[in-house]
């Protein structure tokens, strides 16, 4: 359902994508990982459209997006939880996922307070709602970004690192909401915590240097050694 | 107190307050007092825009004068009420200014503020070689090429009180409704607001064209009162810098801050007129008054005040009243 072809895209002139070409069918889950630097946000970043590629097309459900702005894709079924928590930090936490309830699902009056309601309840977030999103802590803000992205009811759901910095039950809380959440739609999540990516993914892409080197199952992927390869340096604790 | 019934007694206290006052007080004073309503007015329009929506226009001085010349220029040649031309023209103001903005939001932060600036001063220029505009000798209210029987300043100050009321008003709805909290949403992050759905070019350039409109309405009100337009008066730059006083000193990105600044700016005003001083002295006052007030208070006097009288509930609510 959504597919790119051969998108390329610089930061002055060092490539951050580099001729990437993958498929997304619906419904799959597929995790994303690379080191540092290999251009997996600026990939989220594209498919969404907060990027522009210098070559390449992108297409969802066989419809060139390419040139769209991200809120026609938001509409057109994308939806990005970014790596950075991007929520409105002067609103409510209610107001901040109410925004994409009406503006990217397109909701209006009971139907829209209700979708609010149940994606707070799904996130975890229903005790807080009434609170300024800027007085959030790091894992409610994590939830937070995590629930303005589903508010918009996707059928591609792009996820940025939504578990990086947080503690181990963090990470579990967010692993299940993940689970839950990729009910009946795809999901293409980037994240650097292997047990993660595993639990809820069955095909892994592996980035480096903004290009796709691997793309396969899971379990296939994971055990090539250009993988263990491109790891090499990094402490094998964060890799099992 | 509930939203509709704050709005409601807002309306009924404040209009029958125009109303009465406008059959009390002196012309002198009503034509003083119509000039504050109409700068309260354009300071909520400065407002909208630049706190609200964060485009910091230096340009609006163009929209007070196309109002007032607007206004002149259909009343005088018509045949057709004045009044239907008040509210006609900043409605042809605002859909003017949507190919304005389409063109200046290629320019960003800093570049579409001066390029306002630019815009407004390149107007002025073309209005003061104009034939039909009377040049830079200005025109005089004729409706119908008739002068005017009468004196309007009475239903003119209970029209701003009216035009300021319902502003103030309208505004509260817009910013509770869902447009409103597109744009609150963008004022906290506009690729976050764009990545939540929102189409944050459309909603710029509406607030764009709304603020145009306001104070087109603004322009056209005032210089009724006046029964005489100039370029160098109409398109002056003071007009900007009363909006910016009046906003930051109140508390921009607030409804209630820009009322509290136009009291601070025509008490200062009317006190140094009546001192004597001169032009000059008179802006360094006001420029004194304005850094002080912002390096003591620096979100302006509305939000120092308000969290003296009492706490918002939610932080909406801080931004709305
Ligand atoms: N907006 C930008 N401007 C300039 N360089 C950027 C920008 N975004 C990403 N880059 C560069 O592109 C490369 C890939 O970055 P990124 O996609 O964030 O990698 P990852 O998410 O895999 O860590 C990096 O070298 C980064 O510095
Ligand atoms: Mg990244």
């Amino acid at each position: 359902m959504l597919k790119t072809v051969g998108i390329s895209k610089s930061f002055s002139g060092v490539p951050a994508a580099d001729d990437v070409s993958l498929s997304l069918q619906a419904g799959e889950r597929v995790g994303v990982i690379g080191p540092n630097g290999a251009g997996k946000s600026t990939l989220l970043g594209l498919l969404l459209g907060t990027v522009l590629p210098d070559r390449g097309q992108i297409l969802l459900d066989g419809d060139d997006v390419t040139r769209l702005s991200p809120h026609q894709r938001v509409s057109g079924g994308i939806a990005r939880a970014a790596q950075i928590p991007m929520t409105f930090h002067r609103l409510s936490v209610s107001d901040n996922v109410r925004v994409p309830a009406v503006h990217g699902a397109g909701l209006r009056g009971r139907e829209a307070v209700e979708w609010v309601d149940e994606v707070l309840e799904m996130c975890g977030l229903a005790a807080s709602a009434k609170v300024a999103a800027g007085q959030l802590g790091l894992l409610s803000r994590k939830r937070l970004e995590l629930a303005k992205a589903i508010a918009t009811r996707p059928k591609v759901l792009l996820l940025d690192e939504v578990a990086a910095g947080l503690t181990e039950p963090e990470i579990e809380t967010i692993i299940h909401m993940v689970e839950t959440l990729s009910e009946g739609r795809a999901i293409m999540w980037v994240e650097h915590i292997p047990f993660a990516l595993r639990s809820v993914c069955e095909r892994l892409i592996v980035m480096d240097k903004g290009r796709k080197i691997l793309d396969g199952p899971f379990a296939h992927v994971w055990d090539d050694p250009v993988l263990q390869e491109i790891y090499m340096g990094v402490p094998d604790d964060n890799l099992s | 107190m509930t939203f509709k019934y704050a709005n409601l007694l807002l309306i009924i206290g404040f209009g029958s307050l125009s109303v009465v006052s406008s059959l009390l007080l002196s012309s002198g004073m009503l034509f003083l007092l119509t000039e504050v309503l109409v700068i309260a007015l354009l300071a909520q329009m400065w407002n909208l825009l630049a706190g609200y929506g964060g485009m910091v226009s230096l340009g609006q001085q163009a929209f007070v004068g196309l109002g007032g010349y607007g206004l002149y220029v259909f009343a005088n040649h018509s045949g057709l009420p004045v009044w239907l031309w008040i509210v006609v023209v900043p409605l042809m103001v605002g859909v003017a200014a949507l190919p304005l903005g389409m063109l200046m939001f290629k320019l960003k932060s800093a570049y579409f503020s001066v390029g306002m600036w630019v815009a407004a001063e390149i107007l002025a220029a073309i209005v003061m070689r104009t034939d039909a505009l009377g040049q830079s000798g200005g025109l005089v209210l004729r409706p119908g090429g008739e002068s005017l029987a009468g004196n309007p300043e009475r239903i003119l100050f209970a029209g701003a009180g009216l035009l300021l009321i319902g502003t103030i008003v309208g505004l509260r709805v817009l910013l509770n409704s869902d447009l409103g909290l597109a744009l609150l949403a963008m004022r906290d992050g506009e690729e976050a607001a764009e990545a939540a759905g929102v189409n944050v070019r459309r909603t710029n350039l509406l607030i764009f064209c709304i603020a145009a409109a306001g104070c087109a309405a603004g322009g056209a009100l005032y210089y009724f009162s006046t029964l005489y337009i100039a370029p160098t008066d109409a398109f002056q730059i003071n007009w900007l810098i009363s909006m910016m006083f009046v906003s930051v000193i109140g508390g921009v990105g607030t409804l209630t801050g820009p009322l509290l600044g136009t009291a601070v700016l025509i008490a200062v005003r009317e006190t140094c007129t009546s001192l004597g001083l001169t032009g000059g002295t008179y802006w360094i006052i006001m420029g004194t008054i304005a850094i002080a007030t912002l390096l003591i208070l620096p979100r302006g006097l509305w939000p120092a005040l308000r969290s003296k009288l009492h706490v918002p509930k939610t932080e909406k609510e801080a931004t709305i009243g």
